[in-house]
């Protein structure tokens, strides 16, 4: 094990990807465009792929988990 | 042994009972939810997909994986099964990357020969004006069948060299999932047959199988769906394992530009398998949905107010020629990546500009991704992108040209030798030079709008893909099979089919480009005497006859060289690559010790330089 | 999926020396690059259906959706990938307790999300609710179930990979120094995660709503 993630990122990233996803929806209702919204969508895929698929275990973690 | 131990005939069994059982099931639900019992669409799909999963059953090759899903561990098997002749692993799920090539192979050539032979009888029909003996919508099956029937022996053959020659190539035990490799190969069998049952009911589309008309003909469109989707699977899972093994897997000191240059073409058309095959497979299933569910994805549906609320049917050429036009790729890639893996051997040279060709295959992998537009110049999508397209698609003559200049370099001043591997290597460049040259005619939209589905389309394509497949996957086979085999094949018959072949071939191909401008359409049973085109037509119909009868002569040459040919010894071709450093045939742990790479590839006549270092003395 | 494994293959390497450590090692990085190469080709896949979407409704149409439904099963997917990663902290730190509860809280958000989609959004149940569209009446129902339907299969198979890897905790697999299965169901589970991530704005957020009588 190279990097113990605790209980606390998680939570926080949770947070946030809901306050964004609370975003989009009035986004959405005040008619700001498409772009703007795949924009925030990209930003929360993102925020999944780097803490919670952790992606760079691909290429720093030798193995480890 | 009993022939119930095959692992082919179990899965076959299973394929059978999987269909009864899956029909069956279909057609109690329909009773169940208040329908009536039988609607061919929704009853054939349903036991087609259990077919398939009950040929994966019969045959085992998913067992290891359910195992673990119980949490039992299953170490990997190595040689031919406990008490059965050593043949039977051909015929049975088998983790050695290298019986899985043969396997991908065998099966290829096969179907080279199944998809060949539709062509001749078609090509029969077509020597003479007026309907001899196929009735047009049968003749349109077969023409249809003859395509992805080939389609489908080519990437089974691109998988034949990727699957057996990279792990040797790169000094690797095995693939990165051996499981997964023999999961590949055996999801293409239940899959075949799936393509072939289809004829029985027919297809009248050709290949492309566009929509609106794909919509309306016969149940035979589902199976093909089906099995296209099944194959494409076996592609992205295929590929995906190649892509790990490469990047994984090599040696020491073999950085990526070390790798033999196969390896590089490999890479570029996994790249392309692994992610565009998602889309024909996608259309092909959006297709399918439309025909059992009439979920309106591709047919217009007009409302009172002559507003479209439906499909669109241009819809579906984007989806397949996004992955339909990066395949043909995927099929000259390993193919170019062949010729440029033995000019060096015979010409005794070091591959010119070695960087730049491995970068090409990447850069017409890439740039692949940009240029489906150019088969629907004639669709009646908006105009300005007919030069989009037309520019990108003139971009691929680029890295391609590249290629060719390697190769001409490679060759200038060469001490060249003939054996058949290097004849046939050479017929490829001719003929892919053929090809090359029809392309920018093709892909200029103001020629194209005057060419679109003529005859001429039909020259060009079998030109890239005779040049840039089958006569190098040919000239891979004679190169390899000594390799494979332990004997060498017979030099003579080899030099006959080739003599025979490439003149044959030159005289279709040109043949049929004539006839194309002269006005010959294609996927038509029967032609107008006034066009003129009868004796150009009798001469494709001729040329077809004597590329078949050549490929005999090369089948029965591979069949009885393995037991009369001469032994050919470790290295007959003096080649540097790792794969001939070893014993012939491969013994069944290709490496006893690890290699490591000291040099580079292809530095053929220069003193003292070595690419390969075995471990341990005494190796030569 | 090759994925699943958490037994080294001894033979699949050449190492001579402490074979097994390295080997699972060794192993686990492909097994990750195996992975993700199959996200990256199934992002075509989803990709190819939003392409789908644009080009049939265009950026400025959509189809008349429950608004508070995708609010709710969308933060349902989101609070499952939540406890997901909570369930891997917790096999990372060798807590198999807090493993088991959290794995299978991940499960139940799924089939919530599931029942969602197919009882509110398809109507499958018309005596529950009512639907708004149906598959083969215009472009709008089909978009809708081909991209729903094929995001379901995923989740669909998504839970069955966590009920086997639940399982196999229970039977003693997985330690917190392997435990590639969970990883695996894990970065899975999430990815579904993010393909819903795109596919809610194109669903229900983009372009304005459009009624279309039933005919």
């Amino acid at each position: 094990m190279l990097k113990q993630s605790g209980y606390g990122i998680v939570i926080v990233i949770g947070l946030v990807l809901a306050a964004l996803t609370v975003l989009e929806y009035f986004m959405a209702i005040n008619h700001i465009g498409a772009a703007l919204l795949m924009l925030v969508a990209t930003l929360k895929a993102i925020l999944v792929i780097y803490f919670f698929m952790h992606v760079s275990r691909l290429w720093t973690a030798e193995g480890g988990h | 042994m009993r022939i119930g131990s095959l692992g082919l005939v179990r899965g076959l069994v299973g394929y059978f009972a999987g269909l009864i059982v899956g029909m069956a099931v279909v057609v109690i639900l329909r009773l169940a939810l208040g329908m009536s019992a039988w609607d061919q669409e929704a009853v054939w799909v349903g036991g087609l997909i259990s077919a398939i999963i009950g040929f994966l059953l019969g045959v085992g090759a998913m067992s290891d994986w359910l195992k673990w899903t119980r949490g039992i561990e299953t170490p990997l098997h190595h040689g031919p099964p406990a008490g059965k002749p050593a043949w039977t692993r051909y015929f049975g799920v088998d983790y050695n990357h290298k019986v899985i090539g043969i396997q991908y192979g065998v099966t290829g050539l096969f179907l080279l020969v199944v998809g060949g032979s539709f062509a001749l009888v078609f090509r029969t029909e077509l020597a003479d004006t007026g309907i001899s003996f196929l009735q047009p919508g049968t003749y349109n099956t077969f023409l249809s069948m003859h395509a992805w029937v080939a389609l489908a022996s080519i990437l089974l053959g691109v998988g034949g060299i990727a699957n057996y020659l990279v792990p040797l190539m790169i000094g690797a035990e095995d693939m990165a999932f051996p499981r997964l490799n023999a999961f590949a190969y055996w999801i293409n069998v239940p899959a075949i047959v799936t393509l072939l049952i289809s004829m029985l009911f027919g297809w009248d589309s050709g290949w492309t199988a566009y929509p609106p008309l794909s919509l309306l003909g016969p149940v035979g469109y589902q199976m093909v769906f089906l099995a296209i989707f099944t194959i494409g699977l076996s592609s992205i899972l295929g590929s995906l394992n190649l892509i790990v093994t490469m990047l994984m897997m090599r040696p020491k000191g073999m950085t990526l530009f070390r790798m033999p240059i196969l390896c590089w073409a490999i890479l570029a058309t996994s790249i392309i398998q692994l992610t565009a095959t998602q889309l024909i497979g996608q259309a092909f299933l959006m297709l399918s949905f439309e025909r059992s569910l009439g979920m309106p994805f591709f047919k217009p549906i007009y409302d009172a107010a002559g507003v479209n609320i439906g499909g669109q049917p241009i819809l579906f050429q984007h989806l397949f020629w996004f992955y339909s036009h990066p395949a043909v790729y995927v099929f000259v890639l390993p193919g170019l990546g062949v010729i440029s893996e033995l000019l060096p051997v015979f010409a005794r040279k070091p591959l010119f500009g070695y960087r730049w060709v491995a970068l090409s295959s990447l850069a017409i992998a890439l740039v692949g991704f940009l240029v489906w537009g150019h088969h629907m110049f004639t669709s009646g999508y908006q105009p300005y992108l007919r030069v989009v397209f037309m520019i990108s698609t003139l971009l691929v003559a680029v890295p391609t040209g590249v290629k060719f200049f390697s190769w001409l370099g490679t060759l200038w001043g060469g001490r060249l030798i003939f054996p058949t591997p290097m004849l046939f290597t050479l017929g490829a460049i001719s003929v892919f030079l053929i090809g090359g040259l029809s392309g920018p005619i093709l892909a200029t939209a103001a020629t194209d709008l005057f060419l679109h589905d003529t005859y001429f389309v039909v020259g060009h394509f079998h030109a890239t893909i005779f040049g840039g497949f089958v006569f190098p996957f040919f000239a891979a086979i004679y190169y390899w099979y000594p390799k494979i085999t332990g004997r060498m094949y017979n030099e003579t018959l080899g030099k006959l089919h080739f003599w025979l072949m490439t003149p044959g071939f030159w005289l279709m191909s040109l043949a049929q480009m004539t006839a194309g401008t002269m006005g010959m359409r294609r996927r038509i049973a029967d032609y107008d005497p006034a066009l003129g085109v009868q004796n150009v037509q009798l001469l494709v119909t001729i040329a077809g006859f004597v590329i078949a009868f050549s490929i005999l002569i090369m089948i029965y040459n591979l069949f009885t060289s393995a037991e009369i040919g001469v032994l050919a010894g470790n290295n007959p071709w003096r080649s540097r690559s790792p794969e001939w450093q070893i014993p012939s045939p491969v013994p069944e742990h290709s490496y006893a010790r690890p290699i490591s790479i000291v040099g580079e590839p292809y530095d053929y006549g220069l003193a003292g330089s070595s690419y390969v270092a075995m471990a341990g003395a005494g190796d030569d | 999926m090759a994925a699943i494994t958490t037994a080294a293959q001894p033979t699949a390497l050449h190492h001579d020396t402490h074979a097994g450590h390295d080997n699972y090692a060794a192993q686990l990085r492909m097994n990750r690059l195996g992975l993700w190469l199959f996200f990256i080709s199934e992002a075509f896949l989803f990709g190819g259906l939003l392409a789908t979407r644009f080009f049939l409704w265009g950026a400025d149409t959509r189809p008349e959706l429950d608004q508070t439904i995708g609010l709710i099963v969308t933060s349902v997917l989101l609070i499952s990938s939540v406890s997901m990663r909570l369930a891997e902290t917790a096999i990372e730190r060798g807590n198999r307790r807090a493993f088991s509860i959290f794995i299978l809280l991940t499960a139940l958000f799924g089939l919530i999300f599931l029942a969602g989609v197919m009882v509110f959004e398809w109507g499958l149940f018309p005596s529950i609710y009512q639907g708004h569209l149906t598959p083969w009446d215009n472009k709008y129902g089909a978009v809708v179930f081909a991209m729903t339907g094929m995001h379901a299969l995923h989740v669909i198979s998504g839970i069955v990979f966590i009920l086997i890897v639940w399982n196999l905790a229970r039977k003693g697999s997985f330690s917190p120094e392997r435990h590639w299965g969970v990883e695996s169901c894990a970065i899975y589970w999430h990815y579904v995660d993010v393909v819903w991530i795109f596919f809610y704005p194109a669903l229900y957020l983009i372009g304005n709503a459009v009624h279309i009588a039933a005919h």
